[in-house]
């Protein structure tokens, strides 16, 4: 019993750690086009990639201080809103990580 | 979703937030948490519960929490591993800063005495003195803010549940009577206020049987007056009570009206005690009677200075007070406990 709890607890670790590091990858690709945070949030929960809001914001400031996004706040259904969308940085740097995932996935299939 | 319980949330999750980008972070997690509730009730198809209000928030965490994920610094203090984290940092900071700011300004006061008697202390001394002073007090702070770390690490989900953890508590009012959002004492601001004086009940105690440790090199050949020893036990009882004080409100955050009377009486008590300190005239003297009578004059003197404009501030600061508890009482005493009912209007 001891030993299930410690394996899932294991593996609940290491997938944790496994899509944490394709959330940027998620986030810039979802960002092709123009979203405010929540629908940002939901678009990438329907694609089975949820994210918790004090992961998503933290991380949207972060990639738009690294240039890769910009944002501009907007009125929209009444309500201030801000949208973020990839700047052209981002979309240089969106294409050169797919290579990667594409490349890391070839070699995994390779492996296994 | 009810404006006050989320404007509480999010006054919580301001106090940490980066001052730069508060306003605007702040703006952001309203539209996504009003977003969510509008969402889930267009969903059911009704207004959301309170439970289901909290149940939105709660999944958020503790806005202190919360908050940190924003400071890109990652503020900690580790000794191998991490013993205070981003959450209790800018707290243990203030505390921190406040009990090495006196400390240094009670070392001032005497070095510069004793320069200006023209005392001759090696800068050794100086230094010796000031390194353990601050390193006592540093190392107590830590310390209690570890064990409060330890302490809040253990339970993580405690801030919206029971209302003893994150400066967050349900607590029914009547929107259609009073929109005013009700004020609360923030509970890591009362954990503060227990460390801080925590520090000074323990550094008090040890200033009576060592006076160096206030009078630093310069307890080799001065002392403390006797009236120091007449208002020992009162100094302490007014920490104490402010210890009690924090202790309550750490305990009940919507005490607002009790905190600011409560700190009125505490805060008289302080300037009264200022005012027989200032009446005594002498707080300092030569360990050997009739030595040393320039520095002794000096020392005093600086003292004297120092206790007017303590007494001068802290005489403005209870006015304030004063005048801030009359016009709580004006605007609602009543409300300041808390206890209507509640109506939550939906976001939309």
């Amino acid at each position: 019993m001891t030993h299930g709890t410690n394996h899932s607890e294991l593996f609940e670790n290491l997938r944790l750690e496994l899509r944490r590091g394709s959330l940027v990858l998620a986030v810039l690709a979802a960002l092709k086009k123009e979203q405010y945070g929540y629908t940002l949030r939901k678009t990438l929960e329907l694609q089975g990639m949820a994210i918790d809001e004090g992961t998503l914001y933290p991380l949207l400031r972060r990639l738009e201080s690294q240039g890769l996004l910009v944002s501009e706040w907007r009125e929209e259904e009444k309500r201030n809103k801000r949208f973020y969308q990839l700047s052209t940085e981002g979309k240089a740097i969106l294409k050169q990580l797919l290579g990667e995932w594409e490349s890391i996935n070839e070699s995994l299939r390779g492996l296994v | 979703m009810a404006q006050e319980l989320l404007d509480r949330y999010l006054k919580n999750v301001a106090k940490v937030l980066p001052e730069a980008q508060r306003e605007d972070i702040l703006q952001e997690l309203r539209e996504d948490i009003r977003s969510e509730v509008e969402d889930k009730e267009r969903e059911l198809g009704r207004t959301l519960s309170e439970a289901e209000q909290m149940a939105v928030l709660k999944q958020r965490g503790n806005p202190f929490a919360l908050a940190a994920r924003y400071r890109q610094d990652d503020r900690s203090v580790a000794f191998g591993k991490r013993l205070i984290g981003p959450v209790l940092f800018p707290f243990y900071v203030k505390v921190l800063s406040f009990n090495l700011g006196l400390t240094a300004v009670v070392l001032g006061t005497i070095f510069l005495a004793l320069g200006l008697s023209g005392q001759n202390v090696s800068s050794g001394s100086m230094l010796s003195t000031s390194l353990l002073q601050l390193l006592i007090q540093f190392g107590i702070v830590t310390f209690i803010f570890t064990l409060v770390e330890r302490q809040s690490a253990k339970n993580p989900d405690k801030w919206d549940l029971s209302g003893t953890g994150g400066g967050l508590r349900f607590k029914k009012i009547d929107m259609s009577v009073d929109p005013t959002p009700m004020p609360r004492i923030s509970r890591l601001e009362s954990v503060s206020i227990i460390i801080a004086c925590t520090v000074a009940l323990i550094w008090l105690t040890g200033v009576r049987s060592y006076p160096f440790l206030i009078l630093g090199p310069a307890a080799a050949f001065l002392k403390l007056a006797p009236i120091w020893y007449h208002v020992y036990v009162p100094i302490v009882l007014l920490t104490v009570a402010e210890i009690v004080r924090a202790a309550i409100n750490l305990v009940k955050p919507d005490l607002v009206l009790f905190r600011q009377v409560y700190g009125l009486f505490v805060h008289a008590g302080g300037l009264l005690l200022v005012y027989y300190l200032i009446r005594a005239g002498v707080w300092v003297a030569a360990e050997q009677a009739g030595e040393y009578a320039r520095g002794v004059a000096i020392t005093n003197q600086l003292i004297y200075y120092g206790l007017l404009v303590t007494g001068a501030l802290s005489g403005a600061m209870l006015v304030v007070r004063l005048m801030r508890v009359i016009r709580g009482a004006k605007g609602g005493a009543g409300r300041v406990g808390g206890t209507g009912r509640q109506v939550m209007p939906s976001a939309r």
